[in-house]
């Protein structure tokens, strides 16, 4: 009788915590004060695990072999021998609050091939104003 | 309607995907490129490494393409069990493929976030990265959860997926998937404690 009743708090428990992981996951945390503050702490250390993408170049060579096979003309596996290749996926939106991981080298929102591109065009750009400009000569100064 | 008999679900949106494969393989592309990701980092999260993850998504996403055939849309029960979209047969796909590979390599090198902050990043944004100690700490934690719990909280964590599509992919009920990822919290948080890592 006590272990019953003991697996049915333990179900409804996890049904709390089920719908607060729900909105949790949706961006639209509620109230979680029912929700023990340990789990709450380590959910939200959960939620922000990265995702891993492959490099791009795996998935145009597995790509490739997928569209052999369906033609019926396989190519060989040694085809599909990668390397990592750091890029940043785009067009997910969860990648604002979530950093990604590319064939073993973690990205985030910040940092992508447009913002390298960024950097670079503001660093060669000539400063516009006097003090920009001499706090550039001061750290080419400091290279040199 | 007859008991037992598969209904088609209302809610698999890539129906017209599948249907466009089926017609003309070379068209299973569009399926690969929407999921190949999300395949190859649930792979990397249950093992470890890269290279493997690869090639468990590669043996995924080929038997995919041969018995894609063979694949067939379900509602679930009036309890959500025995539900299958593409997304769910693919993943349950994937966990066998993973489930052997580790069954076979029993070799766990190193956990992916090390990996991955092994790679120097030229583009190392302080305010940009994430909180390296902690997310590692966490991989930790969700790692050493054992078989199900595990799958169930990355799935649900990292891949976002909801309580009755794991439980289809796990071969669960909603009702136990509930319970593994509330055990599989609890010992996260116990271990994150225990390592100076809870923040509570």
């Amino acid at each position: 009788m006590t272990l019953e009743r003991s697996a049915r708090d333990g179900e409804i428990e996890a049904l709390v915590v089920d719908r607060y992981l729900e909105s949790l996951l949706a961006r639209t945390p509620r109230d979680p004060s029912d929700i023990p503050a340990d789990l709450r702490a380590t959910a939200d250390a959960l939620a922000a695990l990265p995702r891993y993408h492959p490099s791009f170049r795996f998935v145009e060579a597995l790509s490739a072999r997928l569209a052999a096979t369906a033609s019926g003309t396989d190519i060989p596996a040694d085809v599909l021998d990668f390397h990592a290749i750091a890029l940043r996926s785009a067009g997910d939106p969860r990648a604002q609050v979530r950093p990604v991981v590319i064939g073993g080298v973690l990205t985030s929102a910040a940092i992508s091939l447009a913002g390298a591109a960024f950097v670079a065009w503001r660093r060669g750009r000539p400063p516009a104003d006097p003090m920009s400009r001499a706090v550039r000569a001061v750290s080419r100064a400091r290279l040199v | 309607m007859e008991a037992g008999r598969a209904r088609p679900t209302p809610f698999d949106l890539d129906r017209s995907l599948v249907e466009a494969a089926r017609a003309d393989p070379a068209r299973f592309d569009a399926l690969y490129r929407k999921y190949v990701a999300q395949v190859y980092s649930f792979a990397v999260y249950e093992l470890g490494d890269h290279h493997e993850a690869e090639d468990a998504t590669e043996r995924t996403f080929l038997s995919a393409l041969s018995a894609l055939p063979r694949f067939e849309e379900r509602a679930g029960d009036d309890d959500g069990s025995g539900a299958s979209t593409f997304r769910i047969w693919l993943f349950r796909i994937a966990r066998n493929v993973i489930a052997e590979r580790r069954r076979r390599t029993r070799r766990r090198p190193e956990a992916p976030l090390d990996l991955a902050f092994a790679t120097p990043d030229p583009l190392d944004i302080e305010a940009t990265v994430v909180d390296r100690e902690s997310a590692s700490s966490a991989w930790a934690a969700v790692d050493r959860l054992t078989g199900d719990r595990r799958r169930a909280v990355i799935l649900r964590f990292v891949h976002e997926m909801s309580t009755a599509e794991i439980a289809a992919v796990l071969d669960r009920s909603e009702g136990a998937v509930r319970v593994l990822i509330h055990r599989g919290l609890r010992s996260a948080a116990r271990d994150l404690a225990r390592r100076g890592e809870g923040r509570a």
